[in-house]
This record gives structure tokens, C-alpha cells and sequence, in this order.
């Protein structure tokens, strides 16, 4: 008898929950605006959208509340953003509003018509001077994307033990020739840097960079040309670490197996203000220049909230955000014109920031990665 | 046969309701619904993307059928295939025979030492793979834990240390993980095995290798089947732990192309492809292993 009452008594409370859920959940979605917000990159692209622009935006526009999704770093956390909008295309609302993503992510979602033509919609355009903005891996993208910031890998090197860093291409061979094992890198198959590093192997050698990451066109001949390179690289691997990811290269140099290696300047820069650096280790970027790339911005032609969308990338590439965010924060170069935001950032951090690679050397060795084609077919010649 | 016998039988027969016409109702179709989910989730989450990633393997990047993807997969992958099948059929041996000596010490002895590793053995069971990868990172580094530790013993120079970035620290990795596990299916197995068998064994002069050779392991084959069947399968499969500890190298596991070739190339061909050099793989012990299941169905 005891044992009916209880389940009645159960059962009746558990109704009451799941009535006044739904009902809440009704008068949640009467009164605000979910924006969903997916983003790609490592877990501190998740902290930024949860932690710092979610609720800062939130905070402004207080009836819109930004829901962050991580899909995880590399190509590989942007392939699987693509899918999602892909698998939503013929949907009449989609269920990504806003999406942060990598350069290729560009080209599959521009072949596919799947983006929304905004950025010149927004205020924050006028900021944009980015090449990038306009022709990502040869494809025109102008007008579809917003660049978040900017990233570029360089040489991370222990002044303990190299006290005349390589400055080129051709000393680091020299260098590691001397000094077997004490240059690593990720290979093709472990993470971007590894990648970068490679590319910028074959922009030496070849000294066709304008051809392959700018003008384009894509000429298979070419491919050909690679051969000598690559065996020089296969060569050259031989006296070098290969370590296992972006992280295990930091790793190695923090241990002293390594003394130099290819890095993200801004991973390496969050490392060294957490501590998780030796703090003596400095950055190099060597002639004829590493490829960087930047993350983007872009709004998919369904979303249902296209104005808050908007709003929400206007936000995040205003001067103030950029300067206190993006670059204090984050350790990113910004994705706006540098020159706005000098007035929002203390000159301790440009310092901080500029300090090893000058705003000249990033822009006479700052690469692109190559066009999409070439990119494919250096890193299948690679394999 | 008497009468009383044979009304005796008929009783029996009730009484167990053999012979008896069930009623004709929804009892008929009531078995079927109760497998229908379970026959779904498979058909759909199994058998369904199984097929069609063997079936996608054949089309290639013009959409045409061809061996394309298998000609490019060998071209450029067939050392890691190797080294795939390598790595794991060398980690599942070194896993079974040390799970095997480790359940044999477990079952015979009643020591507190055996106590307290039957406790300590299940630890790495409950870690994720990509835990084991960070640990192992940290562990067999060129300047890590295990090294600087020989360092310290002067059996090796620091600054010419041991590399075990390679299959050897794979197959280390591999064997922690799995080993446990190994040991807790092929325990199990030993501990019905009834005593007697054993004082039996021992009584005609038994020594300690003919019992293990003679008893334990043929009394316990299918279990210890079982274990080396699901061993190797979750090993061919695995693939944070190649990923993080050699994902940059050559040769690397299958597992680690087959997300390269996603991730950069969105070529899901090729991938495929690799993917069925992988159900290969796994098809030669799953057939072994049913047809062994089966016979012994059979016969006993």
C-alpha cells in the first residue's frame, strides 16, 4: 500500500518537472535569441566563445545568448563543421548561425554556394586589410568572411644551447647537419606546423611562392618539379626529431631533446604566459618564410538569425575586442588592420607580441599556405 | 513399454508443455519485436555503414567504379599496412603471454603479494587510450620519465638515450593497456576450472608448465580466444595512441591515414580502402574465432 502511494507520488512529481520544463523552455525561447555559435580550432577556441565573447556579447545585447559548439583543432575540426552545413544545406533554417573556421574550409564551403555574403554589411569591414579577406588559397572569398586573427608558425629556438639561431632555410640545414637530432618538427601527418614547416620547404626550393599560394594558376607540371626537393627533405629528415603533434614539439624543445622547432606563435605565446615555456626560449622566423593563416568568420546562407549573426561578428572584430581579446588575451596578431587597434592595447603587449618576429619580418616572410590544388598535391608528394 | 510407464511420460510431457499446441496469439510475433531494436541498431549502425564504406571504397574521386582508391591505398600506404598488422599481431602475443602467466600466477597462488596484484592489475583497464598516449608521451620521451631514470643508473647516456617514438614504444603502449584487460577475461576463465583438475594433474606428477600446458589452457581456450579476438580488434582500430605518439612519422598506423586522408583531403576513397584493409585484418580471427565456436557447438 506504502509502495502505491510512493509511486503515484513519484510519478506525479515527475510529471510536474517535465511539464513546467517544457513550458520553461517555451517562454525561454519566446523572449531570447540562441545564437549557435560552432567553432573549430584547439580547446582555447572554446574558451573564447564560452568564457569571453559568448558572454561579453550576451552582455550587450541581452536578449541574444550565444551557445558555443567545439568541433576540434586543425582541418580536421573544420571538415566536420562543413559536414554540418553540408547535411543542413536544404533545410529552410539551419541550425549553425555563426561559424569560426579555417582557410580550406573556405573553398569546400565556396564550391557548395553554402555562405552568406555579409562582411560588407557590417561596420567592422572598413578595418579589414587583410589580404586573406579577399583570396583565400586562390579562392575569392571577399565579402563571405570576417578573419577573427591572424596566426603564423616560426622557429622556436633555446638560446641555452643555439646562441646564433639559424635565420634561413639554408642555415638551418647547415645547422642540423651539425647538430643531428636537435631540430624536430611534426611531419605532415601530426598538426599544421609540421605542414607550414614542409610548405615553406618547398617555397625555398622551388622559389615559386607567388605561383603556388597567390597567382595560381594550378599547373599539374609542376608537381614534377617537387621530386629533388622532397628527396632533399626525405635527406634531410634523416638528422631530425620527428615529434608527434604541434603540442609534442613544444614538448620536446621544453625538455631539451629539441633545440629548435616550427611553432604557432600565439600557442607558444599562451604556453609561455602560463609558465609552461622555459621563459629564456625565443622565436625566429626564418627567410624565405613560413606560412600563417588566419581563422574566419562566416555566416551560413540559412541561418535563422541573420541579424544577430552579423551583430555577433561585428562585435568580435570591433577595435576594443580585437585589441583586449584578441590580442592581449589571446596572443593572436589581429584580424583587423593592426593599426586601429594601437590606441586599445597597453605597449607592453605589442612588445610582448612583436618582440622576437617584427611587424617587418611578418610581412616580408609571413606566407600564405598555398592554393588549395597545390596544397593537395604537396602534401600527397610528401607522403 | 507398460502402461504406467507410458501414462507416467505423457504426464511428464504436459508437465513440461512439450506436445502442447500454444494459443494462437501475439506470443507468435512477440519474439520478432523484441529483437526488432536490437536487429535495427545493427542493421542501421553496423551492417549499413559497414557496407557502404566497403561499397564507397570501389567508387572513385570521378564517381566511377575502379580500383583507383586501392591502387593509390597501396601506393602509398602499403608499408603502413604492414606496419599496422605488424605492431598489433606483436602486441596481441606479448599481451596473451603475459596475461596468461600473470592469470596462471593469480589463480594458483593465494599469496598477499597475488592479492594485492589482483587489485592493482585492473588500474589501467579504466583509462581512455588517449590518457595511456599523454602518459606514455611523457613516459618513454627521449628526456623523460624512463630515460632520465636509466640516466640516473649511468646504463645510458642522457644526451644518446633510448627512442621508443617508434613501434617498440607502440607495442609497450598497446601491451600495458590491454594486457589487464586480458588478464581480467582469461582470470575469469582459470577460476572455474574446478581444483580437482588440478590435484588430479598434480597426484600423477604434474610439474607447474605441464598444468599450465595440459590443463589451464586447453580447459580455458575458447575465453582466452575470446580475449585475443577482442584484443587485436581494438588494436587495429586504435588510433589516438599511434596518433599522438608517432602520428608525424613513417611508417605510422592505418588508423592515423585514414584520418589524414578525411581531414586534408576530405578523400573519403582512399579512406575507405584503408578501411577495408582493416576489416581484412580482422576478418581472418573472427572467422577463426566463429568457426572454432562453431565446432565446438558441434561436438559438445
Amino acid at each position: 500500500m506504502f509502495k502505491r502511494i510512493l509511486n503515484t507520488w513519484v510519478i506525479s512529481l515527475l510529471l510536474i518537472v517535465m511539464v513546467l520544463g517544457i513550458f520553461s523552455l517555451n517562454i525561454g525561447a519566446e523572449e531570447k535569441v540562441k545564437l549557435v555559435y560552432i567553432t573549430a580550432g584547439d580547446v582555447n577556441m572554446l574558451a573564447l566563445g564560452q568564457h569571453v565573447i559568448g558572454p561579453q556579447f550576451n552582455e550587450k545585447y541581452p536578449n541574444v545568448s550565444v551557445m558555443t559548439v567545439h568541433t576540434g583543432p586543425g582541418n580536421a575540426g573544420s571538415r566536420l563543421i562543413f559536414e554540418k552545413i553540408m547535411a543542413d544545406r536544404d533545410k529552410k533554417e539551419g541550425d549553425i548561425d555563426v561559424a569560426m573556421i579555417h582557410q580550406i574550409f573556405l573553398k569546400w564551403a565556396m564550391e557548395e554556394d553554402l555562405l552568406l555574403e555579409y562582411a560588407k554589411d557590417i561596420d567592422t569591414w572598413q578595418y579589414i586589410t587583410s589580404p586573406f579577406a579577399k583570396k583565400t588559397l586562390g579562392v575569392d572569398v571577399e565579402g563571405y568572411c570576417m578573419p577573427m586573427f591572424h596566426s603564423q608558425t616560426v622557429l622556436a629556438y633555446n638560446p641555452k644551447y643555439v646562441s646564433d639561431p639559424p635565420k634561413t632555410y639554408d642555415e638551418l640545414v647547415e645547422w642540423v647537419k651539425d647538430h643531428p637530432g636537435k631540430f624536430g618538427y611534426n611531419g605532415i601527418k601530426g598538426g599544421m606546423s609540421g605542414v607550414a614547416f614542409t610548405v615553406g620547404w618547398i617555397y625555398w626550393k622551388t622559389g615559386k611562392y607567388e605561383k603556388y599560394a597567390v597567382t595560381g594558376p594550378f599547373d599539374e607540371a609542376e608537381i614534377a618539379t617537387w621530386e629533388e626537393p622532397i628527396k632533399e627533405l626525405k635527406e634531410f629528415n634523416k638528422d631530425v626529431t620527428l615529434t608527434g603533434g604541434n603540442v609534442a614539439t613544444l614538448d620536446a624543445l621544453n625538455r631539451g631533446e629539441i633545440w629548435i622547432g616550427p611553432v604557432w606563435v600565439d600557442m607558444f605565446l599562451t604556453w609561455k604566459a602560463e609558465g609552461k615555456v622555459d621563459p629564456a626560449t625565443r622565436l625566429i622566423l626564418p627567410e624565405p618564410g613560413m606560412p600563417g593563416q588566419p581563422m574566419y568568420f562566416v555566416i551560413p546562407k540559412n541561418t535563422a538569425h541573420t541579424e544577430e549573426a552579423k551583430k555577433f561578428v561585428e562585435f568580435v572584430t570591433s577595435p576594443a575586442v580585437q585589441a583586449e581579446e584578441i590580442v592581449k588575451r589571446f596572443n593572436w596578431y589581429p584580424g583587423i588592420d593592426g593599426s586601429y587597434i594601437k590606441d586599445f592595447v597597453p605597449k607592453e603587449t605589442f612588445d610582448i607580441i612583436y618582440q622576437d618576429v617584427t611587424p617587418e619580418m611578418l610581412s616580408n616572410y609571413g606566407l600564405a599556405f598555398p592554393l588549395g590544388d597545390y596544397f593537395d598535391a604537396m602534401l600527397e608528394a610528401c607522403e | 513399454m507398460t502402461n504406467n510407464l507410458r501414462s507416467e511420460l505423457v504426464v511428464r510431457e504436459n508437465e513440461t508443455g512439450v506436445g502442447v499446441e500454444r494459443p494462437r496469439s501475439y506470443t507468435n510475433i512477440l519474439p520478432y519485436i523484441l529483437v526488432f531494436p536490437a536487429v535495427m541498431v545493427i542493421l542501421l549502425l553496423y551492417l549499413y555503414p559497414f557496407l557502404a564504406s566497403f561499397w564507397k571504397s570501389f567508387i572513385s574521386k570521378e564517381g566511377v567504379l575502379s580500383l583507383a582508391n586501392y591502387e593509390k591505398t597501396l601506393r602509398l600506404y602499403r608499408y603502413d599496412i604492414l606496419f599496422t598488422l605488424g605492431v598489433t599481431v606483436l602486441s596481441t602475443l606479448i599481451a596473451t603471454v603475459l596475461s596468461i602467466l600473470l592469470a596462471v600466477y593469480l589463480r594458483l597462488s593465494k599469496s598477499w603479494l597475488a592479492n594485492r596484484i589482483g587489485i592493482l592489475y585492473r588500474l589501467p583497464i579504466f583509462l581512455p587510450f588517449v590518457v595511456v598516449a599523454q602518459m606514455m608521451r611523457s613516459f618513454l620521451a627521449p628526456h623523460g620519465i624512463f630515460n632520465l631514470f636509466l640516466a640516473k643508473l649511468d646504463l645510458i647516456n642522457i644526451e644518446n638515450p633510448l627512442q621508443f617514438f617508434n613501434w617498440t614504444g607502440l607495442t609497450f603502449g598497446f601491451v600495458w593497456k590491454e594486457a589487464p584487460f586480458m588478464i581480467l577475461i582469461i582470470l575469469a576463465g582459470f577460476q572455474m576450472i574446478d581444483d580437482s583438475y588440478i590435484e588430479a594433474a598434480k597426484s600423477v606428477g604434474a610439474k607447474l608448465p605441464q598444468i599450465i600446458t595440459k590443463i589451464l589452457i586447453p580447459m580455458n581456450k575458447p575465453t582466452i580466444l575470446i580475449a585475443v579476438t577482442l584484443v587485436f580488434c581494438s588494436l587495429i582500430g586504435c588510433f589516438s595512441f599511434p596518433y599522438m605518439l608517432i602520428g608525424g612519422k613513417t611508417p605510422v598506423t592505418i588508423t592515423v591515414d585514414i584520418a589524414h586522408r578525411v581531414n586534408y583531403f576530405g578523400d573519403y576513397g582512399v579512406a575507405n580502402a584503408l578501411g577495408v584493409f582493416s576489416y581484412i585484418m580482422v576478418s581472418f580471427l573472427a572467422i577463426y574465432y566463429i568457426r572454432s565456436m562453431m565446432r565446438k557447438g558441434l561436438y559438445d
